[in-house]
């Protein structure tokens, strides 16, 4: 059925959508550098406006990518990879949070491209915090920040063979270490308060604050995401060739709209 | 007449407790705080059915006192500068300069303690009024209230709750099959010989439930033709832009201004989305005259906290005094607790 819809404005659309997306992104990971104490919220109260707003926007995204160009096929398959990502959670999180939640939606955005990636971070983070019911402000963050691990997964450039798992191997390292900065930066003034010591200080050169955070994530989470880049790393090793492989087969014969970055 | 608790429309208890959340965010008296969350803890244990999602308050607790704990362990370890009462002094440990002027150890004020505890308790209260919504609202019958413009993610979602449990089954298998091939190769060897027939599984029904779908119908159920992409787009730069202001600048009129023209721009286009889907849906959940009632008693809730005056909903830490107790507070709680009178709990 996707076969008569002309590729490329779907392909423009999900471009836009995405380019939207990384500005809102920008916006909700990188509020303390611009969080001005003349403004009328307060600085922990900050990231509950972001836990009004983003859930609107997942929605506006989440819906687009999903009804254009996604037929019964793809959106199995997003089905199912959400489960599998959704049942690995509960398994890590005893060690560390998210762990091997990070290897399938890297590989799912690898094989299925950007547009895909997307949708399958932020709905295995849904559907896993249903199963837990882990709902609360912190999982808007949460859907964004692992959509984005997935749309920059379809996003690499084109590799085969053993040099693709090396660049989603390094891929992943990045993405994990990333994913810690971002959610313990839009955070921090929540989890810490305003007046600690290693605290955010609203209104204070962006250079200082980020030295303090740099100072604060050192202290509590170098171990967590080292953690979650190891795992994940590890993952990809072992298990990367055989899932893209099992993935891209059943992905050729449903005919996924977005073509494999590798067959690009 | 009441409502039985577990066929309330879920999204009610969603408002009511996002009201709760909202009452306990604008308040640091912990007289107050304490009130609202044996108001909402009453109303779960009382009302919450034998599903699995029901026992979650318990996890939320224990989160909240985790918030808890981290506060006031950096309180203590790294001092606050505020107050005069000093409660008992660690030994300092000087810092490089590069540590920006940060110090460990010294003195722990009463002022300092007493204010990450009010401000921590703030937070722990809001965890505790989520944990209620997850414990009461049917997740599986929120999925089914969502905006059309979501059927299609929602389907997904429903997949991948379905799907989940079915995998345990699989794995359960594949290890069985593996015992019977007497293999014994245990821990990461193992891995790829249990996860991978798992996914390929997963995968093969996928598959197959997507040709069942196609069969009946699914993917001719939305009229071909995009939604206004120019809307769309537009409404999430207004909304960006309106919390950039809101949060950036003191031009608060002109954020808020922002924000309420994106968020209806973000609907509008949700709306024209939904539009084009031609599917009817199999008993609906119902908005009962007792979904309005709980639903509006958590936000004028809200609303009670936000009318009580400054000094009486943050007490003073510096100097310190005993808190107040404000008879709008005294309200606020009896309102979270109407779902009491306006449910019951369904006949086991």
């Amino acid at each position: 059925m996707n076969r008569d819809v002309p590729v490329l404005p779907g392909r423009r659309r999900r471009a836009a959508m995405l380019s939207v997306v990384a500005l809102v992104s920008i916006a909700a990971f990188g509020w303390p550098l611009f969080f001005d104490p003349g403004s009328i919220t307060n600085a922990t109260q900050a990231p509950l406006v972001f836990a009004l707003v983003l859930p609107l926007i997942l929605a506006v995204v989440v819906a687009d990518l999903t009804n254009e160009g996604m037929d019964a096929r793809t959106l199995a398959m997003l089905g199912v990879l959400a489960a599998v990502a959704a049942a690995l959670r509960p398994l890590g999180a005893g060690v560390a949070g998210l762990e091997a939640i990070f290897f399938l939606i890297i590989v799912g955005g690898r094989a299925f491209g950007a547009g895909f990636g997307f949708a399958l971070g932020s709905l295995s983070l849904f559907a896993s915090a249903l199963l837990t019911s882990g709902v609360g402000p912190w999982l808007p963050y949460q859907m964004l920040a692992s959509g984005l691990v997935g749309m920059g997964a379809g996003l690499l450039p084109r590799a085969r063979g053993w040099s693709e798992i090396a660049l989603l191997s390094a891929y992943t390292a990045f993405a994990a270490f990333a994913y810690g900065w971002i959610m313990d930066f839009a955070f921090w003034p929540f989890t810490l308060g305003l007046a600690s010591e290693l605290s955010f200080v609203p209104g204070a050169p962006i250079t200082a604050n980020l030295h303090r955070f740099v100072l604060f994530n050192v202290a509590t989470s170098m171990g967590w995401n080292l953690g979650r880049a190891l795992v994940n790393m590890l993952l990809v090793v072992t298990l990367g060739p055989a899932v893209l492989r099992i993935i891209r087969r059943a992905g050729r014969r449903a005919s996924i709209a977005t073509p494999a970055p590798a067959s690009m | 007449m009441a409502a039985s608790a577990d066929s309330l429309h879920p999204w009610a208890w969603w408002l009511w407790a996002l009201g709760a959340a909202a009452a306990a965010s604008l308040t640091t008296n912990p007289l107050t705080l304490l009130l609202l969350v044996l108001a909402v803890s009453a109303v779960v244990l009382l009302r919450r059915s034998d599903a699995p999602w029901a026992r979650s308050l318990r996890a939320y607790f224990v989160l909240a006192g985790f918030v808890l704990g981290i506060r006031l362990t950096f309180a203590v370890l790294m001092g606050l500068p505020m107050g005069t009462h000093v409660l008992f002094s660690l030994p300092e440990i000087p810092l490089p300069e590069w540590a920006a002027g940060i110090r460990l150890g010294g003195d722990v004020t009463l002022e300092g303690l007493l204010f990450t505890l009010y401000d921590s308790l703030r937070l722990a209260a809001m965890l505790v009024c989520l944990g209620a919504a997850n414990a009461l609202a049917n997740p599986r019958r929120a999925l089914r209230s969502v905006p059309a413009a979501l059927y299609e993610a929602s389907v997904a979602i429903v997949i991948a709750l379905s799907v989940a449990p079915q995998l345990v089954a699989s794995g359960q298998r594949v290890m069985r099959a593996r015992r019977l091939r007497g293999s014994n190769e245990r821990g990461l060897r193992a891995l790829p010989s249990v996860v991978i027939p798992v996914l390929a599984d997963a995968v093969e029904r996928s598959m197959a439930l997507a040709t069942s779908m196609e069969a009946r119908g699914f993917g001719h159920s939305r009229r071909p033709g995009t939604g206004p992409l120019v809307l769309v787009v537009g409404a999430m730069a207004s909304l960006t832009l309106g919390t950039y202001l809101v949060l950036g600048s003191p031009a608060a009129g002109l954020g808020t201004g922002c924000l309420a023209v994106g968020a209806v721009g973000a609907v509008a286009g949700l709306r024209a989305s939904g539009k084009a889907l031609t599917v009817s849906r199999y008993r609906p959940n119902v908005w009962s005259w007792q979904a309005w009632l709980v639903g509006v008693s958590g936000l004028v809730a809200a609303g009670c906290v936000l009318a009580t005056s400054w000094g009486l909903a943050h007490p003073s830490t510096d100097p310190p005094e005993w808190p107040a107790l404000a008879p709008l507070s005294l309200v606020a709680a009896a309102l979270l607790a109407a779902p009491l009178l306006l449910t019951t709990r369904e006949p086991a």
